[in-house]
């Protein structure tokens, strides 16, 4: 049985993964983690997280360029599928719809802090 | 520069070694592009230190090889049996209880012996130089006659170090009571209270260098030198010398006024692993027991100790030895003209005892020290092997007898996938648990309980718990036993065939019946040996004690230490005969119990001392009315008179003495040492040393020594004669309490050691007993539930209570009474062995072992039949309703 709803972490790689877009494998999205959010992170963790958002069916991969920093290996490139941009959005939505309900704050100020 | 900076290669080995194969190329590359962003931020150490940091992030589950996922698994599979492990020792109150609390009697017992073990082994191996450190031993093998002793001429020493240059040094001690070592009156100068004191030798500066003893005060090289110097221990400084350091003041002796001693040191005390235990060490320079006594070659009296230089050979040495005979003693043999002087030259040779092997190996080496024994350490040894044996099988035959419970689990687990291998480890794990359980319990106790072995044992051990071994020793101890005990079980109960098992068909542990029965007749077996044991050490015990000594010890009161009475001795004597109570009173050092005065001298018949080889005789000397109060025998002959004048130079001679030079009809005839004596009296043979040897030759003379004053008195109230000789006491000695002591108790104490060997082995055997009934106890329990529904239907269809106690208690009974069979001629030869130590000893009679089993019967009767009697009384409904 895959678990199909996000945690806070893999939300945030999700986003990450789209925002980078071409330039999303692990330690890239592990180094925008750490300076996006100031909280160090190992590329392991990332790489695990990455590797279940794959199993549940948000995102997908292929291999990449290889690049001389690399030692002339290729890179694992994460891209999102329409199924993980729709559980996104999802989230985005419900979270928007418990905010509109929250008393004593316009629904135009809010932001999220990722 | 940047260029040569590399990720550091044994992590990048390391994630290669772990790392999923087709995840590799993806990161490896994450990582070296982590590892050179970093570089261009960080310090090079901290760069490999975060590359370190990244690849134990990938010890993950999702990037480890596939063989290494495994562990993690097994890991899981460890929690779980020690959740199945801790339910089912949870589940089962009473069986959980018995395996522990049986497993860790026989670990308490264990430790405790194993401790004892230890402290005898642990004896004098704290000298600096103890692998070079050697007792010269004199054995001789001479017409038929052999022995081994320490004794050596005052001379011998000085010859060794002047003759052999591999001796570096030589030293002696005399502990003789007949020149004064042993116990004293003592005094500091500038007081006028007299203190009893014991633990009294003459050493050697020689020997306190040689051992090297450590020093509190004084100059350890220097300490002794001088003429009239004395060294005492750290605990006599701290009594009589509180807070102030003793060296230089002074100590008077018995009174002697005139010959004060100087303290010239204070050593640390002898620990209790030391084979010389004593207080006051008192120099030899410049004493003469008699004028020439140092280069005597006549007398031995001095144990000798030599410091080999490091290199020596003290093989070799023991065989250049042999020309000490030649050279010294030979010449002196021959000028004395002692038959066959060459013959007995050669019948003798000499043996270098290694220091830290005289406690345990002096087995046939007379000496002045006592010793344990090595022997006792086996049989001690044996006995705790034996105890943890029993607890064993306990574990063993309860988990078995248990699997019936356990075969639909097994089963199931099988069915559902568990290899063979995972049932052993689950049950080899639950047994685990169970030994580290009972290990913890076990040490505790132990704990508890080593007050009690150590007044049991004579031995002040403390509890080990700052020794850095002890914990990795248990814990090792712990998980060797566990998979021991667990072993069997564990194979057996992982045999279950799992389609018969869950079909129901169980073997509700009856195909391992036999091999249970085997355990418990082993058990039991090893119990019986330990009461029979027991009892026959008891026999012994109880006949050294009562057997006809020849002398009659009871209603004798000893007083000591009465030398400081000086010539008023006699009026204190007459002073004592006037009390109603008292019947005779004599005057002598010389007591037929260990530890008082002896003198052996060599005797002949008159006038063929240049003839005959010389008996060794015990040369006593006493009072007219020593025979009177001691309650000896005259039977041929008469007593010292006081009206004969001649009697001074007249002798009473002992039923062996006479035996041995020969003599018929000894009255009248004369016998000589270095003067010759008239026989006037033989007196009946009376044991005068432990029984375990044979009564030697013995004679007394009159003479003059002070020391003990010995009391024969009649009254049923020992505590109003003690008081009234008190009160004369106090006349003549006000500067000295009286010290007395009972002779029937100082004759008992020659036994402690067997008394002792009697109460431990008292000990294991009820232990023993204690841990196979707790195994029977909870077998017959679990044969009873087992065959409830049996019992039951047996009693709806009218069988009474007796057919069912019987029928239940028969099976165990039938294992008991094999037990007998198999220890009764186990513990015969065992004991026979052992009595052969003694030469007064009782006999091993049929009664023993009667008592001995029908004891074992009752006990397994009185365990087995708590249950019986319950599986009888049930009522049948009970047990019948569920089905």
């Amino acid at each position: 049985m895959i678990e199909t709803r996000l945690g806070e972490f893999e939300e945030v790689i999700l986003l990450l993964a789209g925002i980078l877009g071409e330039d999303a494998y692990a330690f890239k999205i592990a180094d925008e983690f750490e300076s996006q959010t100031k909280r160090s992170v190992s590329i392991g963790a990332v790489h695990s997280s990455l590797t279940r958002l794959e199993e549940k069916g948000f995102l997908k991969s292929e291999m990449g360029k290889s690049t001389a920093a690399r030692g002339g290996r290729r890179k694992r490139i994460y891209t999102l599928t329409a199924y993980g941009k729709k559980t996104l959005a999802a989230a985005r939505d419900f979270r928007q719809s418990l905010w509109d309900q929250y008393p004593g704050f316009a629904a135009s100020s809010l932001s999220f802090g990722l | 520069m940047k260029e040569r900076i590399s990720p550091p290669r044994l992590a990048q080995r390391f994630l290669a070694y772990f790392l999923r194969g087709e995840l590799a190329e993806e990161v490896c590359g994450d990582l070296d592009e982590k590892f050179y962003s970093d570089l261009l931020k960080k310090s090079s150490l901290k760069a490999k230190i975060n590359y370190w940091y990244q690849v134990f992030n990938y010890l993950r589950p999702f990037a480890l090889r596939k063989s290494m996922s495994t562990n993690i698994n097994s890991y899981d599979m460890l929690q779980s049996y020690f959740i199945i492990g801790w339910r089912s020792l949870t589940k089962q109150r009473m069986y959980s209880a018995i395996k522990v609390g049986g497993f860790s009697l026989g670990i308490a017992s264990c430790l405790l012996i194993a401790l004892f073990i230890n402290d005898e082994l642990s004896y004098d191996l704290r000298y600096p130089d103890g692998d070079r450190i050697f007792r010269v031993v004199i054995a001789y093998n001479y017409m038929g006659e052999s022995g081994k002793d320490v004794w050596m001429q005052a001379p011998f020493a000085k010859a060794l170090k002047d003759d052999y240059p591999e001796i570096e040094k030589v030293g002696r001690y005399n502990s003789s009571e007949l020149f004064g070592a042993g116990s004293k009156e003592i005094r500091r100068s500038d007081k006028i209270e007299n203190t009893y004191e014991e633990g009294f030798v003459y050493f050697d500066q020689g020997l306190l260098d040689i051992l090297q003893l450590p020093m509190v005060y004084g100059n350890p090289s220097k300490a002794l030198s001088d003429p009239h110097t004395i060294v005492i221990t750290k605990r006599k400084a701290d009594k009589y010398f509180p807070n102030e350091n003793p060296v230089g003041k002074s100590f008077i002796l018995n009174n002697d006024e005139k010959n004060p001693f100087r303290i010239g040191g204070v050593i640390e005390d002898f620990p209790a692993t030391s084979h010389l235990q004593y207080d006051f060490l008192m120099t030899m320079t410049g004493v003469e027991f008699w004028n020439g006594e140092q280069s005597d070659w006549g007398a031995t009296n001095y144990p000798t100790y030599i410091l080999l230089k490091s290199g020596a050979n003290a093989k070799q040495l023991e065989k250049k030895m042999l020309s000490v005979i030649d050279k010294y003693l030979l010449p002196i043999w021959i000028k004395d003209g002692v038959p066959n002087a060459k013959e007995m030259s050669k019948a003798g040779w000499f043996e270098l005892q290694p220091v830290k092997s005289i406690h345990l190996r002096s087995e046939g080496i007379s000496d002045p020290v006592s010793h344990g024994d090595i022997r006792f350490v086996w049989l001690f040894g044996a006995v705790a092997a034996f105890i943890l044996l029993i607890a064993m099988i306990n574990f063993i035959n309860l988990s078995t007898a248990k699997s019936a419970n356990r075969a639909k689990e097994v089963g199931l687990r099988k069915t559902v996938g568990s290899l063979r291998i995972n049932i052993i480890n689950q049950f080899l794990t639950e047994s685990l648990l169970y030994s580290v359980f009972s290990f913890v319990v076990g040490v505790l106790l132990a704990w508890f309980l080593l007050p009690y072995f150590n007044l049991l044992s004579a031995k002040s051990i403390q509890f080990p718990w700052t020794d850095w071994q002890l914990f990795p020793m248990l814990l090792l101890a712990a998980l060797v036993v566990g998979i021991l005990a667990g072993l069997y079980p564990a194979f057996y109960l992982s045999s279950f065939n799992p389609a018969s098992v869950l079909k129901g068909n169980v073997s509700r542990g009856s195909k391992s019946s036999t091999m249970r029965s085997s355990l418990v007749v082993f058990q039991f077996t090893a119990s019986v040996v330990l009461i029979i044991a027991t009892f026959v050490i008891y026999r012994q015990v109880e006949y050294i004690l009562n057997k006809k000594v020849g002398f009659d010890k009871d209603q004798v009161i000893l007083i000591q230490g009465t030398n400081t009475l000086d010539e008023k001795i006699k009026t204190f004597k007459n002073e004592l005969l006037q009390l109603s109570q008292v019947k005779s009173v004599t005057i002598s050092d010389y007591l037929p119990i260990r530890g008082t005065k002896r003198n052996g001298n060599g005797f002949w018949n008159e006038g063929k001392d240049k003839i005959d080889k010389s008996i060794g005789v015990q040369f006593w000397r006493v009072d007219y009315d020593y025979i009177k109060t001691m309650g000896m025998k005259i039977v041929e002959g008469r007593n010292f008179s006081e009206n004969m004048a001649s009697d001074s130079s007249g002798i009473i001679i002992n039923q062996t003495m006479a035996k041995k030079l020969g003599l018929t009809d000894p009255v009248g005839k004369g016998v000589q040492n270095w003067r010759v004596w008239n026989v006037i009296g033989v007196v009946e043979d009376f044991h005068f040393e432990s029984l375990r040897e044979q009564i030697g030759p013995l004679c007394f003379v009159l003479g003059n020594n002070s020391n003990i004053v010995s009391v024969k008195v009649n009254t049923a109230s020992m505590a109003s004669v003690i008081q009234s000789i008190d009160g004369i006491w106090k006349k003549f000695s006000t500067n000295q309490p009286i010290r007395y002591a009972f002779l029937n108790e100082s004759f008992a104490r020659m036994y402690d050691d067997v008394q002792r060997m009697g109460r431990i082995f008292i000990s294991a055997a009820g232990l023993a007993i204690i841990v196979a009934c707790l195994g029977l106890f909870a077998l017959s329990a679990f044969m009873v539930e087992q065959r409830s529904k049996e019992i039951s239907i047996r009693l709806v269809l009218g069988a009474s209570l007796n057919t069912i106690f019987n029928m239940l208690t028969f099976n165990f009974l039938k294992l008991v009474v094999i037990s007998i069979v198999v220890a009764v001629p186990i513990a015969w030869y065992v004991m026979h062995h052992w009595l052969q130590n003694f030469t007064y000893r009782t006999e091993i009679t049929w009664d023993i072992f009667v008592i001995a089993g029908s004891l074992s019967v009752l006990i397994a009767l009185l365990t087995i039949s708590y249950q019986s009697i319950r599986a009888a009384f049930v009522n049948p409904v009970e047990k019948l309703k569920t089905e």
